[in-house]
């Protein structure tokens, strides 16, 4: 009865999501559930829980859904991935914008200034040069990004925002899920767009934590980097 | 025959407008205070008929505001009790004679006419003066001037126009000053007596605090930081080039720049791959520089310092002269805007005559022959004067000095560039898409340039042409290079800056900003110096160097930066000490950032509008610098051991 259910919600996953979890994984959920649940809210807790989890115990790996062995070879200038590849959102990076004005941004938001409504106005318009891409640390815009993925397998890959897509960015949460179907690879980097991931959400709550208290201090670290690199 | 006494807040204003109402004809008495005479003459107001009337004047504030005598010494209580300490008001020695002179002016008239500036600081000086020629006769009728200029036929109208003394004004004025009575003693006194006689400071160093000198401090002192904290960080960026019709064009990549190398490496690598570049669009738009706006006192001080070379001090001093001398309307406004009774013809009609060889003749009589287009109209308007614009024409040898003729040329070319009309021209911007990334090339053709003739410190060039390209056709670059650049430091800041952050924060009026610069600066919390030559770690001035100027912008209307080798401020160690150890002690309410100071700015704004009481606005201020100094004086410790890591760096 359990088994014949987990195989009902997995197929539920893969047609409405294409991701399959783990039945080891599965089982335990389930396990924890009340048995007269109907099939439906059955499936939405195993998505929502899947989502939260660390990609490598609720996913299961398979050829299809995880990165190729060879993806990292360098000297493939471009090839395909058919996909439709599962994996998790472990680093975002801005690389529009300089560290420092980032970094600015984040000390600014942290005294207060504009959560509060108590930004203080330092870019006057039309005095400085308004073009200048570091001013938007302040307003909020950003990108574009460059992301690490994980797959069930535990493979890590660059990937580039090389479209803008609904969702990525500095606030995104940490563990989020996409799926990739069909998206280009230029040595051993994925280029991302609207038209080729899907952004199924969640977030895994260590993760997420980890990344933001760390931010700041990798933010530092990378300017003291440069700072001794110039000197 | 009814007795009028006038009382002007300078003598120079008595003066001219004793002038003006006899016709030249007047007596002039001496006083007893060797810079205050009083001119007396007959006149007929229209609403008073002939009168005798006596024209003085005071010296601005005549009365100050102190604590009584217990207070005063520094030794005999702690700072904290200035918060509530009772309050006196004083006439200074030397201006006993000023207020002694309306008294007794005031005992044989029936009606006093006050003729102070119409600025909040005038509506309070009017209730001083109210208040002395009460004393000489305490059923004297008291009546108020309304004028912007000292132009013959505006005091003439103000002369038969007698107004109100506004009560609400005068009050701010008044909350303003119990303010920064109360909370400049308190901090003054808190900050010298604990920081004298260390880190090399004096035992008797007087480290002032003032609620605007602070937030001005604060913008020197974070720009500077900036400065110090930068680290130049390195950018990659592409390039496509190509030759047509003998013009090589550069097209600017739309990702503009990206700080990470791999990535571009490999948007370049990919987009190598494809064997031509596809025109994605040609678009043709219509550009516009436009026009400056109507002139404030803001305004004034910041292009006097970007075109004129002068301080902000120098600027509005030279403005006040030619005030007095009736050349231009009164240099004290925040409107932007010009009332729509306002006889913008007839005071271009002045200019058009100009036998003073400033060069505007020509192009003040196109104006009235066509080329005048009606002002913009900004967003603010104080009420009280229009802004700031030329009422006589001023031969360049009637003015006093080189300050004098600069500001009024400009005053007269800004006002001329008021009424014209916008250039106009046409940018054309050329989009490729090369290989899956997008670049792109823009020129500008400047088809009229109406105000630019007169207002020479707006540059707007026609740039290169772009060659004609297709929309739909391929064609092969010339070249595409991935090209690096490094990030670079901001400039300190400049005066024009400080004083547009002032602005923008609420700190200080259009009237006060220039003390309050000019204070921090005695203080020795700031220098005013050439830029140090390679300031920050990036050296060197401009950003973005590397990226492509000119593309997309070209058509923008952001006025260009004219003359270099500007003095910019950098703080004394004294002055980042203070700041430091604010923002760090009471990071959320410091003093050194414009909140606090921004909102006492509202309030006093809310007591002109009638919706808050003068109590009102200084308890609620007091409150929240008393909060301040109660976080600070329990960190006391803390608070000296980062003035002392700063200080002792001298």
């Amino acid at each position: 009865m359990a088994a014949s259910l987990a195989v009902q919600i997995s197929s539920q996953l893969v047609s409405s999501k294409s991701i399959l979890p783990s039945q080891t994984w599965l089982a335990t959920v389930l396990s924890t559930q009340k048995s007269n649940l109907p099939l439906q809210s059955l499936c939405q807790t195993a998505l929502f829980r899947l989502l939260a989890s660390e990609i490598t115990t609720s996913v299961q790996p398979t050829p299809e859904n995880t990165f190729p062995s060879a993806i990292h070879d360098i000297k493939t200038p471009s090839s395909r991935l058919k996909g439709p590849i599962v994996a998790q959102i472990v680093d975002v990076e801005d690389i529009g914008h300089s560290k420092l004005s980032q970094l600015d941004a984040l000390e600014s938001a942290e005294r207060g200034e504009k959560t509060k409504g108590k930004e203080v106005i330092r870019v006057v318009p039309g005095e400085a040069e308004d073009d200048d891409p570091d001013n938007l640390g302040l307003t909020g815009a950003g990108g574009p990004h460059k992301l690490l993925l994980e797959d069930a397998n535990g493979t890590r890959v660059y990937a580039f925002e090389y479209k803008p897509i609904n969702g990525v960015g500095i606030g995104m949460n940490i563990g989020s899920k996409v799926v990739i179907r069909d998206a280009k690879v230029v040595r051993g980097v994925l280029m991302l767009e609207p038209g080729n991931t899907t952004l199924v959400g969640g977030k895994v709550e260590e993760l997420h934590k980890n990344w933001r208290e760390e931010r700041k201090g990798r933010l530092k670290a990378d300017i003291e980097a440069l700072k001794e690199d110039d000197g | 025959m009814v007795k009028v006494l006038c009382v002007a807040e300078k003598s120079s204003v008595a003066k001219a407008v004793a002038g003006h109402l006899s016709g030249g004809r007047f007596q002039t008495r001496q006083t007893n205070n060797k810079y205050i005479r009083n001119y007396d003459f007959d006149y007929k107001f229209n609403q008073w008929n002939h009168c005798e009337v006596t024209m003085t004047a005071v010296q601005g504030h005549t009365e100050e505001i102190d604590f009584i005598d217990r207070y005063r010494k520094w030794s005999d209580c702690d700072p904290v009790d200035l918060f509530d300490a009772q309050i006196t008001k004083n006439i200074d020695k030397s201006k006993q004679s000023i207020a002694d002179n309306i008294q007794k002016e005031a005992r044989h008239a029936t009606i006093l006419f006050i003729w102070t500036d119409c600025d909040r600081e005038g509506e309070y000086i009017g209730t001083e003066v109210r208040a002395f020629a009460r004393r000489g006769n305490p059923s004297i009728q008291v009546k108020r001037a309304q004028f912007s200029n000292i132009e013959k036929s505006h005091v003439i109208r103000a002369a038969h126009n007698p107004k109100d003394l506004d009560e609400k004004q005068a009050m701010a004025v008044s909350a303003r000053m119990e303010l920064d009575l109360r909370i400049g003693a308190a901090l003054t006194r808190f900050q010298s007596l604990k920081l004298q006689g260390r880190n090399g400071l004096a035992s008797d160093s007087l480290i002032s605090y003032g609620s605007c000198q602070f937030p001005t401090l604060g913008f020197v002192v974070d720009r500077f930081m900036r400065v110090r904290n930068f680290v130049p960080e390195p950018f990659w960026s592409l390039k496509l080039m190509h030759t047509r019709d003998g013009t090589s064009t550069t097209f600017n990549w739309d990702r503009s720049r990206l700080f990470d190398r791999m990535t571009v490496i490999l948007l370049f690598e990919n987009c190598l791959s494809s064997p031509d570049a596809l025109v994605r669009g040609v678009v043709r738009k219509p550009a516009r520089k436009y026009k400056p706006l109507p002139l404030t006192t803001v305004e004034l001080q910041k292009q006097g310092s970007r075109f004129l070379g002068m301080n902000s001090q120098r600027v509005m001093k030279a403005a006040e002269g030619l005030y007095t001398s009736g050349f231009i309307s009164y240099p004290r406004t925040e409107t932007d805007q010009y009332d729509q009774a306002v006889n913008l013809q007839g005071l271009i009609g002045k200019q058009t005559n100009d036998t003073g060889n400033w060069g505007w003749g020509a192009y003040a009589t196109g104006l009235l022959d066509g080329a005048f287009e009606q002002p913009r109209r900004g967003r603010n308007n104080d009420k009280a004067h229009p802004p700031i614009h030329p009422v006589a024409y001023a031969a360049s040898l009637a003015l006093a000095d080189a300050d004098q003729r600069k500001v009024y040329e400009f005053i007269v070319r800004h006002f001329l560039a008021c009424c014209s009309r916008d250039a106009i021209g046409e940018t054309t911007t050329v989009n490729l898409d090369y290989g899956g990334e997008g670049f792109h090339a823009s020129g500008l053709t400047v088809l009229e340039r109406n105000y630019l003739d007169i207002y020479r410190w707006d540059r707007w060039e026609s740039s290169q042409m772009l060659p004609r390209y297709q929309d739909g056709e391929r064609f092969v670059p010339n070249e595409v290079n991935m090209t690096d650049g490094k990030t670079t430091a901001p400039g300190y800041l400049t005066e024009p800056e400080l004083i547009a952050l002032m602005d923008a924060n609420g700190i200080g009026t259009d009237a006060t900003m220039a003390e309050h610069i000019d204070k921090i600066q005695q203080r020795e919390y700031v220098y005013n110096m050439p830029p140090p030559s390679g300031g920050g770690r990036g050296g060197g001035r401009g950003r973005g160097r590397g990226r492509g100027r000119g593309g997309r912008d070209a058509g923008g209307s952001g006025r260009s930066e004219g003359g270099g080798g500007k003095n910019v401020f950098v703080p004394s160690n004294l002055g980042v000490a203070l700041v430091e150890a604010y923002d760090t002690i009471a990071s959320d309410m410091s003093l050194s950032k414009p909140f606090l100071r921004k909102e006492m700015e509202v309030n006093m704004k809310r007591i002109c509008n009638g919706e808050l009481s003068k109590e009102d606005v200084v308890h609620q201020s007091l409150e929240q610098y008393r909060g301040v100094y109660a976080k600070v004086s329990q960190q006391l410790g803390n608070f000296r051991e980062i003035c002392a890591k700063y200080l002792e760096q001298e």
